[in-house]
């Protein structure tokens, strides 16, 4: 017998004894116990994943709801650091007094802080009108 | 329940009896396990099941084909892919034993019948079978038992394990020659 055949016949011995020695008709019999077992572990392993699912989005989704509400805005904080003079770069001496002129009219002219030494508006420069508006500002 | 005689007449028995599982008869789950658990049972033993687990491979193996048959498309017979499918189960199972630290054991085959001191040298080769076996990459060795032990054809074997008959033939040849070398 060359080595191939040998071989072949070899192979074809191995796990004879294993086989002769099985159970068929109870190894039969399990496996349908058990197949009969798998549709109700199923369906409560696809109930409890579920839970854990719906759960999970309450945290995830709870979360961030309250770190919004807990938190001021990023628009609010930008906001705060915004001047309104700043705006009122481009404009003239003159368009800045009418502004000043109207703001004055609208809060009453005893709060407007006008510079030591000055009682006009129309006595100061332009930087002198920024700084007011600011002023105004807080 | 069972699907009426005539509509599974004319289908070979196994793909009968798959259909018939499918309905929910486990009378029919029954007779496939009856039809293919011994030469699952060699199958498993011959690629290093331990003795003592190889029922219990067996039973796992058909528990996840039934659970899986929905995946069967007839692109081999149902018994090759059973085969496939312990590869599988038995792989899982000696990664579980590595993790638990313990050694994959050999399934001592021996022949009970026959002359005394044949039988013993007939051990002996099977042993070194066995052990060689576990030696080979496990495309050869899956290869080569679905070929020797098995005895199917290089067309059913590529099937059965994604790959060409071409390559399924190298992987035999490669493994013959090696395990030759282990059984002088």
């Amino acid at each position: 017998m060359d080595g191939d055949a040998r071989i072949e016949s070899l192979a074809k011995r191995l796990g004879n004894e294993a086989a002769a020695r099985l159970d068929v008709d109870a190894t039969a019999r399990k496996v349908v116990e058990r197949l009969r077992e798998q549709p109700a572990r199923r369906a409560l392993w696809i109930h409890q994943t579920w839970l854990r699912i719906a759960a999970s989005l309450v945290i995830v989704v709870g979360g961030a709801v309250a770190i919004r509400h807990g938190q001021p805005a990023r628009t609010d904080r930008a906001h705060d650091a915004h001047f309104v003079a700043d705006d009122l770069r481009d404009l003239s001496t003159d368009e800045l007094r009418d502004v000043l002129a109207g703001f004055d009219e609208m809060v009453g002219s005893s709060t407007v802080a006008v510079p030591e030494g000055s009682t006009d508006l129309r006595e100061l420069d332009a930087h002198q009108l920024r700084a007011v508006l600011r002023s105004l500002e807080g | 329940m069972s699907l009426p005689q005539a509509a599974t007449a004319d289908l070979p028995r196994d793909a009968a009896l798959i259909l018939a599982w499918q309905a929910g008869d486990e009378q029919a789950a029954a007779e496939l396990v009856g039809r293919h658990a011994r030469p699952l049972a060699r199958f498993l033993a011959g690629a290093g099941a331990p003795e003592g687990d190889v029922d219990d491979l067996v039973q796992e193996t058909f528990i996840r084909a039934f659970r899986s048959v929905d995946r069967f498309r007839g692109q081999c017979q149902f018994r090759t892919w059973l085969l496939t499918i312990g590869a599988n189960v038995l792989r899982d199972f000696g990664r579980r034993a590595a993790r638990r630290k313990m050694l994959p054991l050999d399934d001592g085959v021996r022949d009970a019948t026959g002359d005394p001191h044949e039988h013993a040298e007939a051990s002996e080769a099977e042993a070194l079978l066995a052990a060689g076996l576990q030696q080979l990459p496990r495309l050869q060795r899956e290869v080569f038992l679905l070929r020797a032990q098995q005895g199917l054809e290089y067309e059913e074997i590529a099937a059965a394990l994604a790959t060409t008959p071409g390559a399924a033939r190298v992987h035999y040849h490669h493994a013959v020659r090696r395990l030759k070398e282990v059984v002088k």
